[in-house]
Order: structure tokens, then sequence, then C-alpha cells
């Protein structure tokens, strides 16, 4: 069955992570960056701003969600790992949804980090931390499917590592405004704000996720 | 013929180049030997068995129960070959527990099978890899240059292994350079040029 398979890759990809948790690192040290940066360099006033703060650790995750993405499968093209997947039966439909689960767990990890960094360095006050989390959620939901989307479309390309943020950014920039206003809506207490765009993170996770396990099967071939 | 598995009229290009052309092959159970100058497409025809790239023209009929292991071990940085193959035995629906004593009987020590893979010798690698014959049991083998990095007793195994294969009725396709004595032992030996 598919879901079991999808579990199977999710697992093996934690293993190799915990194994080897460069994909983690990278994208955690990225995001502490950017973030530890910005009070520094804009200052505590500008940057502790609702809408500041909330853009640059979206443009920070989809940064560091490409980072951990492209190491994921430059992972499996050592020693030609993924030929031993695409070969299994089912393994070829499974690949797609068992990365975007991995990685949304990966990302959710860096997301809490970099949240609490924002949090303590630019000493934000949020005035509605269930919204917050509600947002941080939907908002990680939908990085995964796109990026994972793009990186396996450019899989056997030399030029990957060029390509798929030129690619995938541009797509991503609707959720990255979505994921930007609805956490700075969190941020200042405008529920209805914080959920509407909520829904709108969710719509696209799933018709990304649709998308992607449509037609990574096919072209992975 | 009693076909395990076939191509018939196979055309597979890469880039601008046509690999294979109109392309046949029967596979019978037993041993079949792929031999051929490099670039003849050796590689390129257990890849179209496996499905591993796409036929521009042509169908593949294949077993659900193929295995490919090609000229790489196909083996996961960062995981023990233990949990590799696991992982690679459960879309089989073969139990974790043979994944012991098969790399045990390929000379795996269970410390060995407990390093992460990158730790590993190639020979290692590549015995770790060819367990997989033994564990996921399959109808069809595909065994790319299988021969390449390991010692005398894994390559003395493996010419044990492929005859027992060949007994039981299962078909084993090896692409090779080497061992010129699996030519006096096979169904058919296919020459690409």
């Amino acid at each position: 069955m598919t879901i079991a398979r999808i579990w199977r890759i999710a697992a093996r990809e934690a293993l190799a992570e915990r194994g080897h948790p460069d994909g983690f690192v990278a994208a955690i040290t990225f995001v502490a960056t950017l973030i530890l940066v910005e009070s520094l360099a804009v200052g505590p006033l500008a940057a502790g701003q609702p809408p500041v703060a909330a853009a640059l650790f979206w443009i920070a995750m989809a940064f560091a969600a490409i980072l951990a993405t492209t190491r994921s499968f430059d992972r499996e093209l050592e020693d030609d790992a993924i030929d031993a997947i695409l070969a299994l039966p089912g393994g070829r439909d499974a690949l797609y949804g068992g990365k975007v689960v991995a990685l949304t767990a990966l990302l959710a990890l860096v997301a809490l980090v970099g949240g609490l960094l924002s949090g303590v360095l630019l000493s934000l006050a949020i005035a509605l931390p269930g919204h917050l989390a509600l947002v941080l959620v939907a908002g990680v939901l939908g990085l995964p499917p796109v990026i994972v989307l793009f990186v396996t479309l450019a899989l056997r390309l030399r030029a990957r590592g060029a390509l798929v943020p030129i690619l995938a950014l541009p797509v991503l920039v609707p959720q990255l405004v979505a994921a930007t206003n609805g956490t700075a809506a969190a941020i200042v207490g405008d529920a209805t704000g914080a959920l509407g765009w909520t829904g709108l993170l969710i719509a696209f996770a799933l018709v990304y996720s649709v998308l992607g396990l449509t037609i990574v099967p096919t072209a992975l071939e | 013929m009693n076909s395990t598995a076939a191509l018939r009229g196979v055309t597979v290009v890469l880039g601008d180049r046509a690999i294979l052309r109109g392309f046949d092959l029967e596979i019978a159970p037993g041993v079949t030997v792929v031999r051929g100058p490099n670039g003849a497409g050796k590689s390129t025809l257990l890849r179209a068995l496996a499905g591993l790239i796409p036929l521009s023209r042509g169908t593949r009929v294949v077993p659900e129960r193929t295995l490919y292991l090609g000229e790489r071990p196909g083996l996961l940085h960062g995981v023990s070959a233990r949990d590799n193959l696991r992982f690679l035995a459960s879309f089989r629906g073969v139990s974790p527990d043979a994944v012991g004593p098969a790399l045990a009987s390929w000379g795996l020590t269970a410390r060995d099978a407990d390093r992460p893979v990158e730790t590993l010798s190639a020979g290692q690698r590549r015995r770790a890899a060819l367990s997989r014959i033994d564990i996921e049991r399959c109808d069809l083998v595909l065994l790319d240059e299988p021969f390449a990095e390991i010692d005398d007793a894994a390559a003395t195994r493996l010419m044990q292994k492929i005859r027992v294969l060949a007994g039981e009725r299962r078909a084993v396709v090896i692409a090779t350079h080497g061992r010129p004595e699996l030519d006096a032992s096979a169904n058919r030996v296919v020459h690409l040029s």
C-alpha cells in the first residue's frame, strides 16, 4: 500500500538525517544567521516590526527548505541509492510522498528553532500564539510539496543546484506572501486575518501535494 | 520460448544518441550474459529492463519481482547496511529477520552491518548489495558488473549463487567484461557492439 511505502521512505530519510544531520544543520545555521544578522543590522526596533520579522523568517525558511531538500536528493544520488528505490515495486510512487513527509518534519524543527530565536532576538510580543502556531504549521506544510517537486524534476540535470531556486522561488512567492501576512496578523492580534491566510496556505499545500503525487512518478522515468 | 522477461523492438535514446535501436531480447530462466565494449549499451540494456530509463519505442515485459543491482551498490549513505536492506526488503514484503543471515553469508560481520555504509570498503558495500539476491529472492535478477570490487571469496560465492538461481529456474542477466567462464554455463550470450 502506497501510504505504508511513503512512511517507509520518510523513516529511511529520518535515519539518514540522524546519521548525517547535514541538511538539518545547514538549514538551522542559515535561518539562525539570517535572524541574527537581521536583529543586529536592522536594529531591534525595525526588525521587530511584525511584517519585517515575518517576511525575513519565511524567506529564510524557503531557502532552508531548498537547502535541506537538495541535500536529501544529493545523498540519494551518491552510490545511486535512488535507483534502488525506483526499481522497487511502488518505489517510484512513494518517493515523492516520503520525501515530502520527511522534509516537513525536518522543517518543523527548523521553524521551531527559528521561531524561538526570532521571538527572543527581535523581542516579539505575540498577541495570538495559538494562531501563530497554526500559520507556522500551514506555512511549513506548504513548502516541501513545491520544492521536492522541482528538485525531482531537475534531478538528473547537472545544473540542478542553480535551477531549483530559479524554478521554485517564483512559484513560492504567493505562499511566502500568505505566510508573511498570516504570521504578521497573528503577531499583531488579527485572528481573522491569521485564519484566512492559514486556509490559503493549506490550499496551496494540498494543490501542490496532489500535483507532485500525480506527475513525479512519470517525471522520474 | 518460455520467457521470464523480454524487450521487444526497443529503442533507447540518451541525449542525441540511440543506445539501443529496435532491440529484441527474450530472457529465459537461467543465465544470460551481456558482453560488449565500453559504451556498447550493456548498462543501458539492464536499466531498460529495470524500468530505470524510458523507452523511446518498443515494449518491456518483466516480472513483478525483478531485482536490479547496478554498477554502484545503491545503498543510502548515513544509514547502516542492515537498515538499508531492511528498508528495501520491506517493499517486497520480506521479513527484516532475513537481512542479518544474508549479510553474514556474504561475509559482513554484525558490527560491519550496523556501520553507516559509507564507512565500509567498496567491496563490503558491494557484498551488502549482493546479499539482496538472497533476501529479496526475485524471479529476474539484473546484475551490472557484479564482480567489480569484490575479492575472490565473494566472487566464488557469487558464481555459486548464480548457479543456484539458474537451478531454481530464475532468470539472471549479467552485464560484464570479465569472467569468461560464465559463458559456458549461460543459456545465451548477447554481444552488443
